[in-house]
């Protein structure tokens, strides 16, 4: 590679980082708008703004830096630019032009996720090229004014699937025997079947979909590292920690979906979206920091015991969140949830406090 | 460039500080480092990851970079992430502790 081409992608890779962060702090805002925060604003972004800036502004423009950074081709790196500007766009109120930077966003990302299955066909990597379609989905029908929650059942799958995929794909060295791979393949796609399905029956399918959520769940638990690891030191266990919580919820989620399926909005609604989210996503986002900062900072971040309490209220916050929804106290909620901003926020905080802290310390 | 088998050992031995932060292995007993080999007066330095959609690319790369730069007499280099022939978990070395670096467990 050329030390131009170096530089640029470099640059590229920063910009488009610190998009990721900014789409992550105001996917929280507009949360907190959701709850009721008013506060002066430069910006034309209001409660409906949240969905959207947490799934593409954060989550996919992270996912997509991410697979830039392993291909290191320069179209590669147009995906998250697509999702970053599409970010730019929501913030001043370009809601229709974002849009449209959503979907190239996501279509760019499935072609990435395309060129990996060609290179390796692997069922690590069809379970993430499924995760990329299920992004497109949301998209295509968010910009077809498609009501939220018709289309979130494919938000929540993008993040999933694309979780899902790198773990089957790290617990590789467990060496788990093919049978058990290919019925962990098997679950997915009639999980990804079941999502297609609650367009047609939403209750049946979320049903069904979540008695697949607890098998995946369940399977996880037995294959995943982490029930070894949990045992191990400093971030190895930190790790393994995020990981069986996140899996916790997971089960959570999936008993709370048999029993009340996907209302249309409510408490129930919010209680179920933001386990998969919060309780799983933010969970495996924590626990996988420790390799994610490296990947795209290019530096180890220090292991410090302060983690495990931006974790534990990450946790603690949400079960008071969800103890609200099924008592429907907004209060409680309300608590909950300003609860978890703190936590991600703290958790951000450590991780950057520490990055500058070895960095001048080494000076 | 000093003679390749001289160097050899002294730079695997430079690899095997460079760790893979998802495995907490070394990436020689990873069997990620492919080849070593002098190619037109430089040295040629051939590594993969896991997966090819792996993130930590550019990391290792830049470890890898930072491995050599050590290295007395070693000149010019050139350090390529292949992605064939694919990684696979019978590459690693037998007897691996995964996890053990950084930090070895506490009794």
């Amino acid at each position: 590679m050329t030390a131009y081409k170096t530089k640029l992608l470099n640059t590229l890779f920063g910009i488009l980082l610190v998009t990721a962060g900014m789409g992550l702090l105001l996917g929280l805002y507009t949360g907190l708008i959701r709850l009721g925060l008013v506060l002066p604003s430069a910006f034309e972004l209001g409660a409906m703004a949240h969905g959207p800036l947490m799934i593409n502004g954060f989550l996919a423009t992270l996912i997509s830096v991410e697979r830039g950074a392993a291909l290191e081709k320069l179209w590669t790196y147009i995906a998250p630019a697509s999702f970053a500007i599409s970010t730019f766009l929501l913030m001043f109120g370009h809601t229709a032009a974002g849009g449209y930077f959503l979907i190239l966003g996501s279509v760019l990302l499935l072609l990435i996720m395309g060129y990996l299955c060609k290179i390796q066909p692997v069922n690590h990597h069809f379970i993430m090229a499924g995760g990329a379609l299920a992004l497109l989905n949301g998209n295509l029908l968010f910009i077809l004014n498609t009501p939220v929650f018709e289309l979130s059942g494919w938000w929540v799958a993008f993040p999933l699937l694309t979780i899902f995929g790198e773990r089957l794909e790290l617990n590789r060295i467990m060496r788990p025997p093919k049978k058990a791979v290919h019925l962990f393949t098997v679950l997915i796609f009639l999980w990804i079947l079941s999502l297609a399905g609650i367009h047609a029956e939403r209750d049946l399918f979320w049903q069904a979909g979540s008695v697949l959520i607890i098998a995946i769940s369940v399977w996880l638990i037995r294959y995943d590292v982490a029930r070894r690891t949990i045992k191990s030191v400093e971030w190895t266990r930190y790790s393994a920690w995020g990981l069986l919580t996140g899996y916790g919820w997971l089960i959570a989620v999936g008993i709370m979906g048999v029993i009340f399926g996907l209302p249309q909005a409510g408490f129930m609604y919010d209680a179920i979206l933001h386990i998969f989210f919060v309780g799983f996503v933010f969970s495996m986002i924590f626990a996988h920091a420790a390799v994610i900062i490296p990947a795209l900072t290019g530096k180890i971040v220090p292991y410090s015991h302060y983690f495990y309490f931006p974790l534990i209220l990450l946790h603690g916050f949400l079960l008071i969140r969800i103890l609200g929804d099924l008592f429907m106290s907004a209060g409680w909620r309300n608590i909950g949830s300003y609860g978890n901003v703190a936590a991600i926020l703290l958790f951000l905080g450590g991780i950057i406090f520490q990055l500058f802290y070895s960095h001048f310390k080494k000076k | 460039m000093k003679d390749i088998h001289q160097i050899r050992p002294k730079i695997v031995e430079r690899l095997r500080e460079v760790i893979d932060p998802e495995l907490g292995v070394n990436i020689v007993d990873l069997g990620l480092i492919y080849q070593i080999f002098p190619e037109d007066d430089k040295l040629r330095v051939d590594f993969t990851t896991t997966t090819p959609g792996c993130p930590l690319r550019r990391f290792l790369h830049q470890q890898v970079e930072k491995a050599l730069q050590d290295i007395e007499g070693i000149g010019e280099y050139e350090i390529n992430m292949v992605m064939k022939p694919d990684w696979k978990v019978e590459m690693i070395k037998e007897g691996v502790v995964f996890f053990a670096v950084p930090p070895p467990p506490r009794k």
